[in-house]
């Protein structure tokens, strides 16, 4: 129990300290408002033009919610890669192995903290804009559930991917490169402003199998359009990505302790 | 005593990669170098050098962040590198350049934070953070965010945090860097303080003779990743130059001829009325030389002073340097 409870704390006190300068990070929320706005207006014309009821398999309000909850997905995205980054080279992962706790766990209690409060504010502010463009329709108890359900899971995941980022610190120079590549790539195949089911059919299974549509893309549909089969695909294809990127984790962050070397004399 | 720090033939080498045109050559750097002492519970100790003499390499082996190369080391009764958690309980550390406070945060919640951490019985840890917020004056800032806290108030809460816990031992880095001349002495002062009343081993590495003289009692110097002094402060300050500073006042102008013909004797600074000598006890006794200063004229005052602490020590490094200079390459060996 003491085990969990240290890093509920750590979740709570990362939460806290976030909302202790919302007002300064409240530009992020007129930046979600503005790209929002954008993009619903987008899909209308789409909608409009091609005379469509639905487009792969969503109507236009369905869109504008999909739309709502990947950009609130996405936009919450903490910047774990560059803290790892940071903590390698300035010498704070050394710092933090004092403390009886440990480091990987350490920032995804930080991580998952700060995320759910930046999340909860995006769609707070996504669900006015999108309730006001085109109604309230797919919003669903089961919807909201099984979203509950899987944002979780795709937190973990995206947070596994960009520590592993960081961690590449104790061998690149500069990993902020890679760190916007992998974010860019989790944006288009996780289906951020596009569907899966829009993508060429040939690609489909493969994009819906990689790790990215666990994250962005699986959350979002599984809200808009609740169904039990696509849910636990969903959840199992997470669960077998963590694992696989836990592994991986594991076995470079041993590697990387081997190499903790002192900063200063 | 019981030994709160022991480390026994303790060694470090790092593998580096040196590029040489299209290739990477393969080098070994010793950071550390067959280093032996021990540190009994309740000492004040100062684990000083310049940079890259191996300190941190030292510290972060003790704190069981590095494995050795070779070697042992046990502190309070753990293997570092092997039980780092459970001596992670046991042990405080402060580093003066990364802090553990959350900045956007006032301190009090790092504390209730600490206290889940290091899973404290909330009744003890009440008592223990109320004792420790009047001893180190903490009140007035408790509830203020840390980014809008001065640097001194910063240092006291970050030690303040470290000791909640209740550690044996209290690892150092740096504590009083960028501090000004006032919090720099409170600080050294709630440290000797705790070292003393609290009977807390205190393990500081600094490159500020203030803090050397003020919060240890004894000195070990490693330079190039041995030790080269292991000594009490005041055994060092004393013996080690082997020059005395000597000020005196006189009454009249005093005539300067047969001090500045005398051999191991230099006038450091001379005015009208007032002399300062350096004394090089080794060439001249220090007796002989009171006998002259009182034969050049009427003497109003006089004391009689070790050097400075810092001089002690930018000697001792220097003196280090020039052996380096005699065995250029010791410490890298290519592979």
């Amino acid at each position: 129990m003491n085990f969990f409870s240290k890093y509920l704390w750590i979740a709570l006190t990362a939460a806290r300290s976030n909302m202790a300068y919302i007002g300064e990070v409240s530009s992020r929320f007129i930046f979600l408002g503005v790209i929002l706005y954008i993009f619903m207006r987008l899909w209308q014309v789409t909608y409009h033009e091609t005379s469509a009821s639905q487009l792969g398999g969503l109507t236009l309000t369905q869109m504008m919610w999909y739309l709502t909850i990947t950009e609130a997905i996405s936009l919450s995205a903490t910047k774990v890669a560059q803290e790892v980054d940071e903590d390698v080279r300035n010498g704070t992962l050394a710092v933090q192995l004092t403390k009886p706790i440990s480091y990987v766990l350490y920032r995804l209690a930080t991580s998952l903290g700060e995320r759910t409060i930046i999340f909860s504010m995006n769609l707070l502010i996504g669900a006015i804009i999108a309730n006001t463009m085109v109604g309230s329709t797919p919003l669903s108890l089961a919807g909201l559930l099984l979203l509950a359900c899987t944002l979780p899971l795709a937190f973990l995941l995206d947070f596994l991917g960009n520590f592993i980022i960081g961690l590449a610190a104790f061998w690149l120079e500069d990993t902020s490169g890679l760190a916007l590549i992998y974010s860019r790539i989790t944006w288009i195949l996780g289906g951020l402003l596009i569907p899966l089911e829009l993508f060429p059919y040939w690609l489909q299974p493969l994009v819906k199998a990689l790790p990215f549509a666990s994250m962005i893309y699986g959350p979002a549909k599984i809200f808009v359009a609740p169904d039990i089969n696509n849910f636990v695909e969903i959840i199992s294809r997470q669960i077998m990505a963590s694992l696989a990127f836990s592994i991986c984790l594991i076995i470079l962050y041993r590697i990387a302790l081997r190499r903790v070397f002192a900063n200063g004399g | 005593m019981i030994p709160a720090v022991e480390l026994k033939n303790l060694k470090k080498e790092f593998v580096v990669l040196k590029r040489k045109g299209l290739w990477r050559e393969k080098s070994t750097v010793v950071a550390v170098d067959d280093v032996t002492f021990s540190v009994g519970k309740g000492d004040s100790v100062a684990f000083i050098g310049p940079n890259g003499a191996g300190k941190s390499t030292t510290i972060k082996m003790l704190t069981g962040i590095l494995h050795p190369t070779a070697g042992s080391a046990s502190v309070l009764g753990f293997c570092p590198w092997k039980e780092r958690s459970q001596l992670a309980r046991q042990i405080g550390a402060v580093f003066g350049q990364r802090s553990q406070l959350w900045y956007h945060l006032p301190p009090k919640d790092t504390f209730e934070l600490l206290a889940r951490i290091y899973n404290l019985d909330l009744r003890d840890f009440t008592k223990r953070r109320d004792m420790l917020i009047e001893r180190f004056a903490l009140s007035a800032f408790l509830s203020t965010p840390v980014r809008k806290l001065s640097l001194g108030q910063r240092m006291r809460a970050e030690v303040a945090a470290s000791l909640l816990h209740k550690p044996e031992a209290l690892f150092l880095d740096e504590p009083t860097i960028g501090l000004d001349v006032v919090a720099r002495q409170e600080l050294r002062d709630l440290i000797r303080e705790w070292n003393r009343d609290e009977g807390l081993t205190v393990f500081l590495t600094s490159h500020d003779a203030g803090d050397i003289e003020h919060v240890a009692k004894r000195v070990i110097v490693i330079n190039h990743g041995r030790v080269v002094i292991d000594n009490q402060v005041s055994v060092m300050k004393r013996s080690f130059l082997g020059t005395k500073i000597i000020h005196i006042k006189f009454h009249e102008e005093p005539s300067l001829t047969s001090l500045e013909e005398m051999h191991g004797v230099s006038v450091a600074h001379a005015s009208a009325y007032i002399l300062k000598l350096e004394v090089d006890t080794e060439k001249t006794a220090i007796e002989k030389t009171i006998h002259a200063v009182l034969a050049a004229g009427p003497v109003a005052d006089i004391t009689i002073e070790d050097p400075p602490l810092e001089k002690v020590i930018s000697h001792i490094y220097a003196q280090g340097l020039q052996t380096t200079n005699l065995d250029q390459g010791r410490g890298i060996s290519e592979i």
